[in-house]
């Protein structure tokens, strides 16, 4: 009876607005339940609900296969995937080499603007060459690159490495597509020797230290040094000899391996000095070809 | 409105959301026919059970869309589809008196509305659940809350052009609903002089 009346009092008093506010709270409240709260029946009410759905959904699902069948399965060995393979691969393999033309196209060019930036825009003609043949007897360490006459390389032309490190001279033997460039290590060559740290602008460079670079066994020069100057390891030798042309005045040829005492001459010293470069190991060098008629 | 065939015809959307409906999925929004029901019984069904009639239709929505857990047991979560189904119902609702009932392109608008208030409301239940229980997360997790409420709202847009030919199909079986067009009569002055 109590529970009739309970009833017919809940059903007057939560209808309309009430009732929605309250569904509402219910939902928030199983919403915002632990899972331990919700597991336990949950799962059971949604499997008693899908039972009406299951039947439909099967039938569904059949349609479904028909209107999008699902793909084959993927076999890596058949002949159009291996085709694909291969393709992939060639592609790949031309994209490298794209890759790596257009990385020895950057770095020539860097190179170039390197140099010309240094000699300026009326300076010596800058073409690029490839070092295409290795003297194979190494006696002498000559090279040969692929610019010649037709490039406007002339002989005793400045080949320079690495934006302003000079490595060689061109020979007197050039061909119309080809040269010959002699290492500067196999020439004696005038320079002087700077401090490894960058060099004080205000300072006179006759103040730095001067000597006549003689080529020795093992690729290597020696020079004497009469002055006290400080002479130090790591030193740069750079060049100051007008035979070589403008272009080359002032670029970095070695660096100083070793200071000795001279044993003929007690007050001057002698250096050891090994190139920066070795002109055989180089893949690109930059030829400086100054206009004819320039003095030397 | 009868009850019998708003319930078959829930059951009947979510059996084909459950399976046909991936036919339809475009870049990843898959139209859902379930809200073009609700919608449709929103537009023509009373006021006082209208409300009611979507969080039913959001009950079995929560029924039939369980959530995996971390430890690979399914977990039915009451209430994220009810409430947001509740909220979109009371957006509908009163837009009844500016749409033209029984337009479908008035009714693919409503669809649209419906949805993405109840995609907002869906998330938001799930953020605060997460905030008050971490013990457990929905689908879209570990993607973000905003995340997912993009996703709803391409699907939201999917549903309301899904909208159009459903609500075409369900006004020729309005008979069927039984909503009551009757209005109350009211004796007064304009009554009297006619």
């Amino acid at each position: 009876m109590n529970v009739t009346r309970i009833l017919q009092f809940l059903s007057s008093r939560l209808s309309g607005r009430r009732l929605d506010w309250l569904l509402a709270c219910v939902a928030l409240i199983l919403g915002l339940l632990p899972a331990r709260a919700l597991a336990p029946w949950t799962s059971d009410l949604s499997r008693v609900v899908a039972v009406p759905i299951v039947p439909m959904m099967h039938m569904g699902m059949v349609v479904r296969d028909r209107v999008r069948p699902a793909r084959d399965v993927f076999d890596p060995r058949a002949p159009e995937v291996v085709s694909l393979e291969m393709a992939a691969e060639r592609f790949r393999s031309l994209y490298e080499q794209a890759r790596l033309r257009s990385e020895a196209l950057e770095r020539e060019a860097a190179e170039l603007k390197g140099v010309r930036a240094r000699l300026g825009p009326n300076g010596a003609e800058l073409s690029t060459a490839t070092v295409v043949g290795i003297d194979p007897t190494r006696r002498d360490g000559t090279v040969r690159i692929n610019a010649g006459a037709r490039n406007g390389i002339r002989a005793d032309a400045a080949v320079i490495a690495r934006g302003d490190v000079l490595v060689g001279i061109v020979s007197s033997d050039i061909g119309e597509l080809f040269a010959e460039v002699i290492p500067v290590s196999r020439r004696s060559v005038s320079v002087r020797l700077y401090p490894d740290d960058p060099a004080d602008a205000n300072r006179n460079p006759a103040d730095y230290p001067g000597t006549v670079l003689k080529p020795v066994e093992g690729g290597r020069w020696v020079g004497d040094i009469a002055s006290n100057a400080d002479l130090r390891e790591g030193q740069i030798a750079r060049i100051d000899d007008p035979r070589f042309g403008a272009a080359a005045l002032g670029m970095r040829v070695g660096r100083v391996r070793r200071v000795m005492m001279n044993d003929q001459v007690p007050l001057a010293r002698k250096v050891e000095v090994e190139p920066l470069v070795d002109l055989a190991s180089e893949r690109t060098v930059v030829v400086a070809t100054e206009p004819q008629g320039t003095p030397r | 409105m009868r009850w019998s065939v708003y319930i078959l015809a829930v059951l009947l959307a979510v059996a084909f959301d459950s399976s046909l409906g991936a036919v339809l999925e475009v870049s990843g929004a898959q139209p859902r026919l379930l809200p073009c029901v609700v919608v449709f019984a929103l537009l023509a069904a009373p006021r006082g059970i209208a409300v009611r009639a979507a969080m039913l239709a959001g009950l079995v929505a929560d029924l039939l869309s369980p959530a995996v857990r971390a430890d690979g047991t399914q977990l039915v979560v009451i209430g994220p589809w009810v409430l947001g189904f509740a909220l979109g119902s009371l957006a509908v609702v009163p837009l009844r008196s500016l749409l033209y009932r029984r337009n479908a392109i008035a009714g693919g608008f409503a669809t649209l509305v419906f949805c993405m208030l109840a995609a907002v409301a869906f998330v938001m239940v799930w953020v605060l659940r997460i905030l008050l229980t971490r013990d457990d997360s929905p689908a879209w997790w570990p993607g973000s809350g905003a995340g997912e409420v993009w996703i709803q709202t391409k699907s939201a847009m999917a549903s309301a052009v899904l909208a159009l030919p459903a609500l075409w199909l369900l006004e020729k079986t309005r008979v069927a609903w039984g909503f009551s067009s009757a209005k109350k009569l009211v004796p007064g002055a304009a009554r009297e002089t006619a």
